[in-house]
């Protein structure tokens, strides 16, 4: 029998035959589509939000929001990208809305100096903590700074579509990665047995 | 070269640098070996970040990799058969008896709205309104219908062309309003209609004192301070003034609001007050029911029908051809009282009831404050009540979720929230009043008090979802949000029904959602905020 392939093992052609059939109403190009991307969704969905619960639902939504929005995709453009995109906007505008909920208590440290780091302390940090620590100290990242990480080093945007999803200016990613990375060490810092800061002295 | 910052290396890391700024940076490097370590270290940790977080240690849950099958959606189901239960419910307990009442009072129309408008006999304009109304029901529910096809736009074409048409059609034939025509006078200062006269429409009438001793094949309405009626109208009366005397025939029903009325002839169908003191003397005949509001009536004339009534004290003296139900405080039958069905008197006093009076049956309810909280109905009300509300509530948060939300994060703030909401309470109501008294206004009016009648019902279910956050949390996700409003819904039907402090908290939820609504709206028609407010805040996204 022969093996269903996988979404990277699909052309873009293949892709697109798929797309068309499911914009035809075809149900069981549907589920293909979803069986195929279903996983890669829900593992970008579980780094962007903080719990499973609210990655699953997510995944879901997304999907339906897909259906929706699948009129409007460009088909000149890789569909990855277009679907990263939607599940993006998706994942922030959740975010964005219990954000409103909390007080904008990460208002005060976008204006704060940062401190220079000291480059062996950073490369020992890296040595220091499994994949998994990382991914625990992300969840406790404020949103807009985990959002950011993930969208660069995960979903792998440009500056001009991260831009664009968290809706800040472009000049802004780079202070807004800059800044989230610091907050990841530090917390990964503070993970460790007598922790200290991975800053060098004076300020960038 | 000075050492560059952590920013420059990032940037020049990610390709973000302007190409003569790259070049500067990697020259730098060669010559720096602490600016060339942090540019590692900076590199190692991008590698580092992209490889955490690529690493895949938990499974994918199993229901997600499923491809989506049409599951049996039990939760809906049964939500929606709560709700319809509840639908039937509000049906049966509130609208249905209501209509009763008021049929019984002889508003006999079948049509809900046209009862609302009192058949048109109030005022003719009514019709006219009540049209307007009925043609506003049907734009909405047509645009709701096509709102609801739309996907389904290219498949349905037919169905869904047949469904708008025969909506626009019965919208259409429903605005049609009927001609009418009616002779209007007013008087220097009295009116009189001598006897020997006839008016063969409709007479409407102002004047200090109308007298009609003639004969009007239509209605009267008169406003007067005076009104007699002496002759033979063989339509309806409505009347309102001072004093009310019906001394000869009335054909159709009498509608009067007065001082005092007193009845002396012969209504042919129903006769319904409003007054201090309502007088059936005992040669008068009622050929239907009676209902009256007032302080003191006194029916000792023969009254073919029902008799519905509150106010003081009541006197009966004469026959009552069906059942009789008041509610007041005094209830005196005279020997000569004869009452062929049911008694029924809501009340604290004992009735007095002379020997000789006669009745089918006679059941006295002492008043009780507060609902039944014992019989299971009470509680199953409730649960088919909690069912109309949640499907409300999730209509909204599907259709309008961005001001659901919005709306909820609102009643965050209770103070400003409270006080906008006890001002559009009160206000709204007035000004589509001031509104409809226009006709300009009137479409908008009438459209702004049902959507204020919309608006009253859907603040509880704001500050439903706003409670349900405070106990579970903020939520991510539509799945979430409807968790928050069943829990949130609930917790407001059970304060609802505590004694005595039940009526004050649904009417706290009432004007903290109200307001909750108004800022939610404000927020949206408000100008954009320029720069300097938190980018998340003020961004917004196609």
């Amino acid at each position: 029998m022969e093996r269903r392939k996988t979404a990277e093992e699909m052309s873009a052609a293949e892709i697109g035959e798929m797309l068309a059939r499911v914009r035809q109403g075809d149900t069981d190009a549907w589920g293909e589509l979803y069986q195929q991307y279903a996983a890669a969704i829900f593992r970008f969905c579980r780094r962007a939000l903080p719990t499973k619960e609210d990655a699953e639902d997510a995944t879901t939504e997304i999907f339906v929001k897909v259906k929706q929005k699948l009129g409007t995709y460009d088909s000149s453009r890789p569909f990855t990208a277009w679907l990263y995109k939607v599940a993006s906007n998706h994942c922030w505008d959740s975010l964005r809305r219990r954000r409103i909920r909390q007080d904008l208590e990460t208002g005060d440290l976008e204006t704060l100096p940062l401190e220079h780091p000291d480059p062996n302390q950073l490369e020992q940090l890296q040595i220091d903590h499994t994949s998994k620590e990382v991914r625990a100290a992300l969840g406790k990242l404020p949103d807009r700074a985990r959002m950011a990480l993930v969208l660069r080093y995960y979903a792998d945007m440009s500056y001009d579509e991260i831009a664009d999803t968290l809706g800040v200016r472009r000049a802004f990613v780079g202070v807004l990665l800059l800044r989230a990375r610091h907050q990841l060490r530090d917390v990964l810092a503070e993970m460790m047995p007598g922790a200290r800061s991975v800053a060098a002295g004076g300020t960038s | 070269m000075n050492h560059f910052d952590e920013m420059t290396a990032l940037l020049y890391l990610e390709g973000q640098l302007e190409p003569d700024r790259a070049r500067e940076v990697y020259a730098h490097t060669a010559e720096c070996r602490e600016c060339a370590d942090l540019l590692r270290a900076l590199q190692h940790e991008g590698i580092w970040l992209r490889e955490a977080l690529g690493t895949d240690e938990e499974p994918v849950p199993a229901r997600l990799l499923q491809a989506p099958e049409r599951k049996t959606p039990w939760g809906w189901i049964a939500a929606l058969g709560l709700s319809a239960g509840g639908a039937y419910t509000v049906w049966t307990g509130i609208i249905d008896p209501w209509r009763a009442q008021a049929a019984q009072s002889g508003f006999t129309q079948g049509s809900l709205l046209t009862m609302l408008f009192f058949s048109g006999t109030f005022w003719k304009g009514w019709d006219a309104m009540r049209s307007l109304v009925e043609f506003l029901s049907m734009s909405t529910l047509t645009i709701v219908v096509s709102w609801v096809l739309r996907r389904h736009w290219r498949r349905l074409t037919t169905t869904a062309g047949i469904i708008v048409g025969a909506m626009l059609l019965a919208t259409f034939a429903l605005s049609v309003p009927s001609a009418s025509a009616a002779e209007t006078e007013h008087g220097h200062p009295n009116y009189t209609l001598a006897a020997g006269q006839t008016v063969p429409t409709d007479l409407i009438v102002f004047a200090e004192r109308t007298t009609i001793d003639g004969d009007v094949d239509g209605d009267v309405i008169a406003w007067s301070q005076l009104v007699t009626i002496n002759g033979h109208v063989k339509g309806d009366v409505i009347c309102g003034g001072q004093n009310v005397r019906i001394n000869g025939t009335v054909d159709g029903n009498v509608r009067a609001f007065a001082q005092s009325v007193d009845v002396i002839g012969t209504i042919g169908r129903n006769l319904m007050t409003w007054s201090g003191e309502t007088n059936v003397e005992d040669k008068a005949s009622v050929g239907g029911s009676v209902t009256f509001g007032g302080n003191d009536t006194t029916l000792a004339g023969k009254i073919g029908g029902d008799v519905l009534g509150m106010g003081n004290s009541l006197d009966v003296s004469g026959t009552v051809g069906r059942d009789l139900t008041v509610r007041g405080d005094h209830l005196n039958f005279d020997s000569t009282a004869d009452v062929k069905g049911r008694v029924k008197y809501v009340g604290k006093n004992e009735p007095e009831i002379a020997q000789g009076a006669k009745m089918g049956s006679f059941v006295k309810v002492i008043p009780k404050h507060g609902p039944e909280y014992a019989g299971w109905h009470f509680y199953w009300h409730r649960i088919l009540l909690w069912g109309v509300g949640f499907v409300f509530g999730l209509v909204l948060l599907l259709v309008v979720p961005h001001f659901y939300a919005d709306a909820t994060v609102a009643c965050k703030n209770y103070a400003p929230a409270a006080g906008f909401g006890l001002l559009f309470l009160f206000a709204t109501p007035i000004a589509a009043v001031i509104a409809c008294i226009t006709v300009v206004g009137l479409g908008v009016g009438i459209a702004t008090l049902l959507l204020y009648l919309i608006a009253l019902y859907a603040s509880t279910v704001f500050v439903s979802g706003f409670i349900g956050e405070v106990i579970l949390g903020p939520a991510v996700g539509t799945g979430a949000m409807i968790g928050r409003l069943a829990l949130g819904l609930f917790i407001l039907h059970v304060l609802r029904v505590l004694p005595y402090v039940g009526g004050w908290i649904l009417f706290i939820a009432i004007f903290w959602g109200f307001g909750a609504m108004v800022m939610a709206i404000y927020k949206r028609l408000r100008p954009q905020l320029a720069g300097g407010v938190p980018q998340p805040l003020a961004a917004s996204r196609v």
